[in-house]
């Protein structure tokens, strides 16, 4: 499309009309972010106690599950293709990542239990992935159905691994880093990181002020990586050009084959780590704790402005995506209303943001 | 060059720092007028004046009979002691889906949470949370950790007020056993693993069937999610496989595990040969008790367990902790078609 448009010479008229448009352009691509801006706005203004750090920093940390799977399924739909396992595969890290941990139990220092549960429930995870992007690169079929295969494929595994019951943690330390916070802050002036300060004397727990709980601070970092990865890397190009047209792509000479493993792998990869982060959180892994997940992963990266054809969207796109969802249920909450009306609410903003993607392409 | 083909898809260097950078800024943003409108350091009593008290009761699962009972009758004894009650509840019996709402719930400052945990060790973390926060917690339905909150691993929580799902168990067993003569074999239908009811009310079935000395037989047991079109299509090839003839008598743990395993039964028409014991009672289980697709429903008491959680929730705040028991056993009406239209049977069904 893009090759034509440029063959014909602008005409003035074409170039005015592109000069008017640059406003609406504007508001067109940070649609999103305006959006969420209002939503804010709005919730504090109806729900008291709404506006408060404490309450971000809680959506903040239980969005990160959501967000680090839909951070893989971001560059999945940006290479046109989809992937409707990551629920169970990140269940199936999280009891990989439960009995690693649960068996080292005290035996060894906390932060080796802990990368020791995360390298397994990685190394557990990513196979769903391999299996993924080798089926879909090599044997040419359809995303969606071998991510639909494994989809069961993995939940089934997922179930068989953990014996058909959660597996729980019962060492004590892991809840502690799950739910921990960088910093404490005391009323009377002290402070201490990592951990709550030692001499709690006449302290009432709801004194205490928690900044930056951990699994937001992994959020971030995972946020970042996967930004740069998208925008600044060659991946990255490769992504969008794959997503824009698998042909051209592979005409071009971009390692269509090995790129489209590699993106299963690291969707894979973000969904078991989403695990091993719940497991971390919730001291217990089971196989089912991301199926709830699935759909609304995918509509973050949908609301964030990305194509389900390809070649669209950005990282930060499905962060905007996965905070409008977690402001509207949590802003609902604080109004009081219907919990019902939450899921009227993501759904509605799932078709406004196509609407929105479309009426862009038309204008511009 | 290549930012003419991709440069309105992708981000230049210049808009990844500016993002970035964004993103920290409004974060820092929210750091500064958040810190200025919290009051998570100040020392008064999260929430209300002691005239208007705010309880939440956070149900298991949206749309269940058995928690809008609940609800019903947590409701009637707020109207009763002029507290207000807010209800919410997750999409589906989930911890993951549990955990944001219980923490918007902390943030919303509410001065007594009641709950029905989804996972009785991963909610242990998230109603530390809330504890800690000043917020009183109480168990009903379902606990955390092993219920026992003076001895057990758990103790934060007030009080646990919820049927004995062992004892629950062993007397559907029991009347099921009795239903299909003493002897034979007894299928489960349960739910998930790992929600402490259900798990227990299989528990006490297997525990009547030992007590038989072979002469009942556990011909196997299955999940079916919470899903009645699930549990539908297990028992259904349960039955045409060849164990089907030896199942005498099915145990459905919760409403949509009966409900499932009648209809299958239905579909193979086995109705009457095949006894069902169905464990909770919304109306359409007495409708199937009445048509005969069903012979035992065993009602727990939901609204019991709403207003007396609530009751205790008010004796917290005002002070009157001794009046608050630790473990409150709600029991049972067991119903069959000779005492359906008993006014103490009619008055355990679950209205919705």
């Amino acid at each position: 499309m893009k090759a034509s448009n440029a063959a014909i010479p602008d005409s003035k008229q074409s170039q005015a009309g592109k000069i008017a448009f640059r406003p609406l352009d504007i508001v067109s691509k940070g649609w999103s972010w305006l959006f969420l801006f209002v939503l804010i706005i709005f919730f504090s203004l109806t729900g008291q106690g709404f506006l408060n750090i404490f309450n971000f920093q809680n959506i903040g940390a239980d969005m990160s599950l959501v967000l680090i799977m839909a951070l893989g399924q971001t560059f999945v739909i940006l290479s046109g293709g989809i992937d409707l396992s990551v629920g169970f595969v990140m269940g199936m890290a999280s009891v990989a990542a439960a009995l690693v941990m649960s068996r080292l139990g005290d035996s060894a220092p906390l932060f080796v239990v802990v990368l020791a549960g995360l390298a397994v429930g990685l190394g557990v995870g990513v196979i769903p992935g391999l299996v993924n992007g080798l089926i879909i690169a090599r044997l040419r079929v359809p995303p969606f159905i071998v991510t639909l295969g494994m989809y069961g494929i993995a939940r089934g595994a997922g179930f068989i691994l953990s014996g058909g019951q959660p597996v729980s943690i019962q060492t004590n330390g892991i809840g502690q880093i799950g739910n921990g916070y960088l910093l404490y802050y005391l009323p009377d002036g002290r402070f201490s990181f990592f951990h709550l300060p030692s001499n709690l004397q006449g302290v009432r727990p709801s004194q205490i002020i928690q900044l930056l709980p951990f699994p937001l601070i992994l959020l971030v970092v995972v946020v970042l990586i996967c930004a740069w990865l998208l925008s600044q890397t060659r991946f990255g190009r490769h992504t969008y050009a794959v997503g824009g047209s698998e042909e051209a792509s592979r005409r071009a000479g971009i390692p269509v084959v090995r790129h489209t493993i590699l993106i299963y792998v690291l969707s894979a990869l973000t969904a078991s780590l989403a695990g091993v982060l719940y497991t971390v959180r919730f001291s217990n892994g089971a196989a089912d704790v991301g199926d709830p997940l699935l759909l609304t992963s995918i509509a973050a990266v949908i609301i964030g402005g990305a194509s389900l054809l390809g070649g669209e969207g950005t990282i930060f796109g499905t962060v905007i995506g996965a905070l409008i969802i977690s402001i509207i249920q949590n802003g609902l909450i604080f109004l009081g209303i219907n919990p019902f009306w939450q899921f009227i609410a993501v759904g509605a903003v799932i078709i406004l943001a196509v609407l929105v993607d479309q009426a862009k392409k038309r204008l511009v | 060059m290549e930012d003419t083909e991709l440069g309105n898809k992708s981000l230049s260097r210049r808009e990844f720092i500016a993002g970035t950078a964004a993103v920290l800024a409004g974060g820092s943003f929210l750091a500064a007028c958040g810190g200025s409108t919290s009051t998570g350091g100040s020392t008064s009593t999260p929430g209300s004046t002691s005239t208007s008290y705010t309880f939440v009761l956070i149900q298991g699962v949206k749309g269940d009979p058995f928690y809008v009972t609940m609800q019903k009758g947590a409701q009637a004894m707020a109207d009763k002691l002029g507290v207000k009650l807010l209800v919410d509840g997750p999409a589906q019996f989930s911890a993951t889906l549990q955990v944001p709402i219980v923490d918007a719930y902390i943030a919303k400052k509410v001065d007594v949470m009641i709950i029905a945990a989804c996972d009785k060790q991963a909610m242990i973390a998230p109603l530390q949370r809330a504890n800690d926060a000043g917020i009183k917690v109480i168990s009903v339905d379902t606990f955390i950790g092993n219920g026992d909150y003076v001895n057990g691993p758990v103790t934060f929580p007030l009080s646990y007020v919820g049927s004995d799902n062992v004892q629950g168990g062993m007397i559907a067993g029991q009347a099921l056993i009795k239903a299909i003569g003493n002897k034979g074999g007894i299928y489960i239908e349960n739910v998930t693993p790992g929600i402490s009811t259900t798990d227990q009310r299989q528990q006490g079935c297997v525990q009547a069937i030992q007590a038989t000395n072979g002469a009942v037989k556990l011909v196997g047991s299955n999940y079916d999610n919470d899903s009645a079109a699930t549990a539908s299509q297990q028992v259904s090839a349960l039955l045409s496989s060849n164990k089907g003839s030896q199942v005498n008598g099915i145990f459905g743990t919760n409403l949509f595990s009966a409900e499932g395993a009648a209809q299958a039964v239905k579909n193979a028409n086995k109705q009457g040969q095949i006894k069902i014991a169905n464990f909770d009672a919304p109306q359409g289980a007495i409708t199937d008790l009445n048509n005969g697709a069903v012979d035992l429903v065993i009602a727990q008491k939901p609204a019991d367990m709403g207003s007396t959680a609530v009751q205790f929730g008010v004796y917290a705040l005002t002070g009157k902790t001794s009046s608050i028991q630790k473990r409150v056993a709600t029991g049972y009406v067991v119903i069959d078609k000779t005492n359906v239209n008993d006014p103490a049977s009619q008055a355990a069904i679950y209205k919705s």
